[in-house]
């Protein structure tokens, strides 16, 4: 079986202007990578090519009167907030980034590829039910979930890894048991949302499990969540589907964020997504792009670690240049594992109820 | 304008001179290139495909071909030592020389290949890798793999392995050929003609020219841009759509691996002139028909027990001539369903025997068909009447102040925006390709295949520029013949 990759030279358009973080850079020097690696012909992996998602679909996640705005403004050019202009042309542009997420979706499910990964832009976690915000304007993953709902999943386990808490996501399926929301992220940091105690609502409480941790969080930590909470809640809630929010500004490159994540480590931690996936629902993953601001240093790195890990390739020699070792001891904090040892006992306590594997 | 073509086959070396007037001659490889070359009076341009010899050794017995890779973090590859180029062209990590003489001690091959991941972006590492290995091979069988210009690691590698094993017999050729014709030119893969110095570069270029060469002689002679070009040889018959006057074209695998190849579309059929027939007709050759000196009767001698009459027709009424007429039908049935199967309204039959069998084929397939004049040398008549195509894969970053061209590294003094830079890289091509002969007029249509271009932002400014690019001239009929 293979993996999918969705990808378009289209995805490099959207610009809200040139100097922006999240501009079109991004995903050039991982296409190099890609291309130079001979992926692109490589039998494990299919291009799969995105489509234009239908204001049905993302009504199912968005509301009206955000998607007119929307729509109207791309028009003309808008405003979100300072992060997030909406530059003429957007809608279209968003649109195909959330169509880009349906094909990975439905492809896995249909089982034309066995995993996918989706390198859409703009990314789309912080997008929510009635506002987009921090460089997102359309929930990519949000919609993927709500369509492979329709097509007949019945429980969906969402992970979030990006360095950012998904505010959107979460605030999307708050009250839905049949997602579960669990997220990695930097904390304190934007958007300030993602405290523990943050569990979910009415049907939904529980179904959300936040994993605060902080800066200098390097690859144990991340290893550590997987073991203790994650693996265990998957096995638990037992899903037909995985969906990843592939962020990779936890790299310890990345300027925007303070993580210290390395390319190895993202490779080991999808693998274990892959692994979940294996056990649980046949293999059947998708994994959506979000943020990532290390265009030249980390991304091609991680991109490749990521996508070698779903199409599980040999992994020996997936790593960062060894010039880039002073940053990273820079980055890494020791310390950051106890932090996060005594969190995991306070996610224990809020949500031992829900979870007997936490309890 | 006077132009010499020689395409260097299975059996026969054949040879055009096209001034206006075509001639035409048919010399056996036994005595080989040389006395080829001495039988003719070379006049004008000299154009010589070699792809037979070359063919043999590329899908023939693997010869020892050791690879030395620097993939760098990513994925791994077979070979590999430290050392790492970035995406931008940047040395991050160096090559250990004393690890590279401990392998090539250790690791005693006829060749060596040298592949380096992004060393089209910056080909030093290649470079000092080739340096060590010159004290335990000879040059002429070390490649490395900067020169194929192309992102892409792996068919980089495979493709470089390919021309480490050529290399040395294509020098060979390259030193008997010229004192014949200095400037002469080699016809490749795609159709179009390149200097031997371009070819020493990438002799892969050279492979599988055969076909492309009579695609191009029988849309010469025919005068046809859009047809099915049917083509009788000895072991095969090769079936070529083309389209605007071009054969598709498509990168080649051996063993399954992707390579770098470029090599025009065939549909092969494993019969054609010198094809045995025992009870049936055999998809095999074992020597000449008997009409020509041979002991196994062939498709051939069964064409003469019909009533032609193709060498010396008398020694092939041995045959069965009931096993001489099925022999013939199973054949042109079997050549038909593939010409109606092509979809082709009109067939341009090219070939020794095309006279004999295009005309019945043509018939069955329910298509118009054409037979020009000299149809049996239309491998050569291509090759003649052939013009120089080049491309340039060019990688720009102002940030560090280089231009990569086609794996080689220079320096950029002065900025050009994205229109200078195009324009810069179409005169660069033109005047690469009028320097290997070509007409002023043949350059006249430089097209851009690619283009790809951002600014690098550090700290909010917009500081350097990438761009990436690919301009050629395309393969064609030189406007000289025309």
């Amino acid at each position: 079986m293979t993996t999918g990759i969705v990808y378009h030279t289209e995805f490099l358009a959207h610009e809200q202007h040139p100097l922006h973080p999240e501009r079109r850079e991004r995903l050039a020097y991982t296409d190099d990578q890609i291309t130079e690696e001979g992926l692109w012909e490589d039998p494990r992996i299919v291009r799969l090519d995105p489509r234009y998602a239908s204001r049905e679909e993302l009504s199912r996640v968005h509301d009206e009167h955000y998607l007119d705005f929307l729509e109207q403004s791309s028009r003309t050019g808008g405003v979100i907030d300072l992060d997030t202009l909406i530059p003429p042309g957007l809608f279209t542009q968003a649109r195909l980034a959330a169509g880009g997420s349906l094909v990975a979706g439905e492809s896995v499910l249909a089982g034309v590829v066995r995993n996918a990964f989706a390198m859409v832009r703009p990314p789309g976690h912080h997008a929510g039910t009635y506002s987009g915000a921090g460089f997102c304007y359309l929930n990519n993953i949000a919609i993927m979930v709500q369509s492979l709902k329709n097509l007949g999943c019945r429980r969906i386990l969402i992970l979030d890894w990006d360095a950012h808490h998904g505010n959107g996501t979460q605030e999307i399926f708050y009250e839905d048991p049949d997602v579960l929301f669990t997220s990695i992220h930097q904390s304190p940091f934007y958007p300030g949302t993602g405290d523990v105690t943050e569990i979910g609502a009415g049907e939904g409480r529980g179904y959300t499990i936040n994993m605060p941790v902080p800066a200098g969080s390097s690859d144990e930590v991340y290893q550590y969540l997987l073991s203790e909470v994650i693996v265990p809640v998957a096995k638990e809630f037992k899903p037909d589907f995985i969906a990843i929010s592939a962020g990779q500004d936890n790299h310890f490159s990345d300027p925007l964020t303070g993580l210290a994540l390395t390319a190895k480590g993202y490779a080991s931690m999808m693998a274990s997504a892959v692994g979940i996936a294996d056990q649980e629902c046949a293999g059947r993953l998708a994994a959506i792009l979000e943020g990532g601001y290390s265009v030249e240093g980390g991304l091609p790195y991680t991109n490749i670690g990521i996508i070698a890990a779903l199409a599980g390739m040999n992994l020996s020699n997936i790593r960062d240049p060894s010039s880039y070792e002073p940053l990273l001891q820079q980055a890494r904090d020791p310390a950051a594992l106890s932090r996060v040892e005594a969190m995991v006992g306070r996610i224990r306590e809020t949500h031992g109820d829900v979870w007997s594997c936490l309890s | 304008m006077l132009f010499t073509g020689v395409d260097i086959g299975g059996t026969n070396t054949d040879i055009a001179i096209v001034d206006g007037g075509v001639l035409t001659r048919k010399v056996p490889n036994d005595a080989g290139l040389k006395r080829a070359l001495d039988s003719l009076e070379i006049r004008g341009r000299l154009a010589v495909s070699t792809s037979q010899p070359l063919n043999r050794l590329v899908t023939g017995r693997p010869s020892s071909v050791h690879s030395i890779t620097i993939p760098g973090p990513g994925l791994p590859s077979p070979g590999s030592v430290a050392g790492m180029v970035n995406h931008r062209g940047d040395v991050l990590e160096e090559i250990d020389p004393a690890a590279i003489r401990a392998v090539l001690e250790e690791q005693v091959s006829e060749y060596l290949a040298i592949c380096g991941k992004f060393s089209v972006r910056n080909p030093a590492l290649e470079e000092q890798v080739k340096a060590i290995a010159l004290s335990y091979y000879p040059p002429g069988r070390v490649a490395t793999s900067h020169g194929l210009a192309r992102l892409g690691f792996p068919a980089r590698r495979v493709t470089t392995e390919v021309n480490a094993r050529i290399l040395e017999i294509v020098a060979e050729m390259t030193r008997t050929i010229s004192p014949y014709a200095r400037d002469f030119l080699f016809f490749k893969g795609d159709g179009g003609l390149t200097s031997a110095g371009a070819v020493l570069q990438n002799p892969s270029v050279l492979f599988n020219s055969s076909p492309a060469a009579v695609a191009l002689g029988a849309r010469y002679l025919s005068g046809r841009s859009d047809c099915l070009v049917v083509d009788i040889g000895g072991t095969t018959t090769d079936l070529v759509p083309l389209y605007n006057g071009a054969p598709r074209m498509q990168d080649i695998r051996i063993d399954g691996n992707i390579t770098f190849i470029r090599s025009i579309q065939v549909v092969n059929i494993p019969f054609g002139g010198d094809s045995v027939i025992e009870t049936d007709l055999c998809p095999r050759r074992e020597g000449n028909p008997m009409a020509f000196g041979g002991v196994r009767p062939t498709l051939t001698d069964a064409l003469n027990c019909c009533g032609a009459s193709i060498g010396d027709a008398t020694r092939s009424r041995s045959m069965d001539p009931a096993i001489a007429e099925q022999a013939v039908r199973e054949y042109i049935s079997g050549v038909s369903e593939e010409v109606h199967a092509s979809g082709a309204e009109i067939i341009v039959g090219t070939g020794y025997l095309a006279g004999h069998l295009i005309p019945e084929i043509s018939r069955e397939a329910g298509v118009r068909c054409i037979i020009p004049e000299h149809a049996d040398c239309a491998n050569a008549i291509g090759v003649a009447v052939s013009r120089v195509s080049l491309s340039l894969w060019v990688h720009m970053d102002t940030g560090k102040g280089r231009m990569v061209i086609n794996g080689d590294l220079m320096r950029i003094d002065q900025d050009m925006d994205d229109d200078e830079l195009i324009a810069w890289c179409k005169e660069e091509v033109r005047r690469r390709a009028v320097e290997m002969g070509a007409p002023e007029e043949d350059v006249a249509d430089v097209s851009l295949e690619y283009f790809h271009a951002y600014d690098v932002v550090r700290y909010g400014r917009r500081t350097e520029r990438i761009a990436d690019l690919q301009v050629s001239i395309a393969p064609g009929i030189t406007v000289d013949a025309e």
